[in-house]
């Protein structure tokens, strides 16, 4: 059983069909790369995953369960992490406080309220060093960079460790050297997580993606290997345009 | 332990030796100086109450005094019943022949204290219930909060037989603390008060810097990022809603106590719109602030109606927007902004010294 099902997704913005029949399955340590031109609809795919939008019609079951009329902080709990197109993180909080409030495998009231604020953990550490943060934790994440802004998030999702990453254009604005970096941080989330990328960055696609899946106007339009992808004439007109 | 949370006990320590020690000796240990000050301190307490649903998690609530009102008839229901053979005077001036159902358990002064806390906590949480559920926050929350206490103000004002109307409660009783008779114009009282004050202190402390007070600041910022991290932010907001309520509840009970009257004009719109001022001007970031806060401002007020006797208000109001244009994080901020620029002073002094080493190795090199 995949751990993702996606059957017949379908939404409607007034007139718009920006979804419309989607199917996608994603099995436990997958990376299924979404590819479309602007406005495919790849993020609204996103939305109606994680429940920041609510679908038409269709159905999305994850690991066992029917997730599509449960609100978005519940599907989190089953597993399910996001990073949005725009970086966003806490930018009135630090480094530091962004990651703790991302380690929520104890989100209750309860938890949190009798959990009063440690200072290090080697968890966090480890995140940290791994995106290079290290030395930024105790910083206000309002006066990162761009760049470090995407890392504070990758690292927050890693610090969330959700069975399912959904992850927005995570390299949008990295240099070729961070991109490579990314790379291989999701490389070593795979064995432990199954993620969905969204990217247009085909050198970044080549190296993570198990399987990908092109989308255009709402709908799928190819799915396959990465050479499958790059031979396959509809993909090819539609989506790179020749 | 983080550094904040250094700063907050530190401020805590030097506020308790102001409070317990500096003010008693500067006004000669005299109750009846004393009593006024007891004033300030509790309503210190709604101030810092407001600070955490306000300043932690961004929940302005303009209805503050409605819950403070709660607490404060509360206690007057149980002084009065006390003073009172049989029904009390109000009651039969009204031609209300019976004690009312909801007055009799206010005969125990264990469920009053408990009511103080628990009415106001459980009226703020069937409010915060709707308001949070239907994602609700900003502005609107202003005006719904505001829009309940200009409502249950009224509500009071109408049921004269049951509550003594415009005139509130007055002809209280001492109270009877498990033996003790309290004498408001005594140092006992005064250190009753700053007791409840420093406890109510603690818990602001303890919430604040606990994952639960991390939370609410991430919810202040940004609710919907907040949720896809799988926290359930009506109820995180309720909660905050609903300790706030109770400790302006328990600041209620006191102020009975201290004044020895509950009055309707507790529940007025200005008089909500003041405790919104005294956590501004304190800084509503911080606990401890937002409690100095209420004390500067009254302490202020009463020095300066004297002077200024019509013009008082006019002079809070222009405060106001003074701070709010020039200072918006309060006295807090300016304390803490000053700390930050001495760490930062201390810090490029430092990384200067490191600067001044990197560059001076490339000229060595170059020398070579
Ligand atoms: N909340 C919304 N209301 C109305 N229309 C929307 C909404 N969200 C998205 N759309 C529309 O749905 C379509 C798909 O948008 P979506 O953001 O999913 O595209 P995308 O594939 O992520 O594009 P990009 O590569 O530019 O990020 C677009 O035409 C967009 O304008
Ligand atoms: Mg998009």
């Amino acid at each position: 059983m995949d751990l993702l099902e996606v059957t017949d997704l379908r939404v409607d913005f007034g007139g718009l069909r920006a979804v419309d029949g989607l199917n996608l399955n994603v099995s436990q340590g997958e990376i299924l790369c979404l590819l479309g031109p602007n406005g495919a609809g790849k993020s609204t795919t996103l939305d109606l995953i994680c429940g920041k939008t609510q679908l038409t019609s269709g159905s999305i079951r994850f690991d066992g369960h029917e997730i599509s009329n449960i609100p978005e902080f519940k599907r989190v709990r089953y597993g399910i992490g996001r990073k949005f197109q725009v970086p966003s993180v806490f930018k009135e909080l630090t480094v530091d406080e962004n990651l703790q409030v991302a380690r929520s495998k104890h989100s209750g009231l309860l938890q949190t309220l009798s959990k009063f604020r440690h200072r290090h953990s080697p968890e966090i550490e480890r995140i940290l060093e791994l995106v290079g943060l290290e030395t930024r934790r105790a910083d206000m994440a309002g006066n990162l960079s761009h760049g470090e802004t995407q890392w504070l998030e990758i690292a927050m999702l890693i610090a969330q460790d959700s069975k399912l990453i959904l992850m927005d254009e995570p390299t949008a604005g990295m240099t070729i050297q961070e991109t490579d970096k990314t790379a291989r941080i999701f490389e070593s989330l795979r064995k432990t997580h199954a993620l969905i990328v969204v990217e247009h960055d085909m050198s970044f696609v080549r190296q993570v993606a198990d399987r990908i899946t092109v989308m255009a106007q709402g709908k799928k339009l190819a799915e396959g290997t990465v050479t499958e992808i790059e031979n396959n004439e509809a993909v090819k007109s539609a989506y790179l345009g020749h | 332990m983080t550094k904040k949370l250094k700063y907050d006990l530190v401020a805590y320590a030097l506020f308790a030796a102001v409070i317990f020690l500096a003010v008693p000796a500067y006004l000669n240990f005299e109750g009846y100086e004393l009593n006024t000050f007891a004033r300030y301190l509790s309503l210190g307490i709604v101030s810092l109450a407001l600070a955490l649903s306000w300043g932690t998690a961004g929940i302005l609530n303009l209805g503050q005094a409605a819950t403070f009102g709660m607490g404060s008839y509360a206690m007057a229901m149980h002084l009065k019943l006390k003073s009172s053979q049989g029904l009390p005077d109000f009651m039969s001036w009204n031609n209300v022949e019976e004690l009312p159902w909801f007055w009799v358990p206010f005969h125990s002064l264990s469920f009053t204290l408990l009511a103080g806390l628990l009415i106001p906590a459980s009226i703020g949480g069937i409010i915060a219930i709707f308001m949070f559920r239907a994602r609700i926050s900003g502005v609107f929350v202003a005006v719904i909060t505001l829009a309940f206490l200009v409502a249950f103000q009224l509500l009071v004002i109408e049921q004269q037989g049951y509550t003594g109307g415009q005139n509130g409660l007055t002809g209280l009783a001492p109270l009877t603390l498990l033996g003790w008779t309290v004498d408001i114009y005594s140092l006992s009282f005064y250190y009753l008060i700053a007791a409840c004050l420093f406890v109510a202190i603690m818990i602001g402390i303890y919430l604040v810097h606990s994952k639960f007070g991390l939370i609410l600041r991430a919810i202040r910022e940004d609710a919907d990022r907040t949720r896809f991290f799988g926290y359930n932010v009506a109820s995180y907001e309720t909660a905050a809603f609903c300790i706030s309520a109770a400790l302006a509840g328990w600041s209620g009970m006191l102020y009975t106590l201290v004044l020895e009257f509950a009055s309707p004009t507790y529940m007025s719109v200005s008089f909500s719109l003041a405790i919104v001022i005294w956590c501004a001007v304190g800084g509503r970031e911080s606990i401890i602030a937002a409690a100095i806060g209420a004390i500067v401002v009254n302490l202020l007020e009463v020095r300066l109606s004297d002077v200024f006797v019509e013009g008082w208000n006019l002079i809070l109001g222009v405060t106001f927007v003074l701070i709010v244009m020039f200072m918006p994080r309060g006295l807090h901020g300016v304390v803490a902004g000053a700390n930050d620029w001495i760490a930062r002073r201390k810090d490029s002094r430092v990384s200067n010294a490191k600067h001044s080493n990197l560059k001076s190795r490339p000229e060595i090199k170059g020398g070579q």
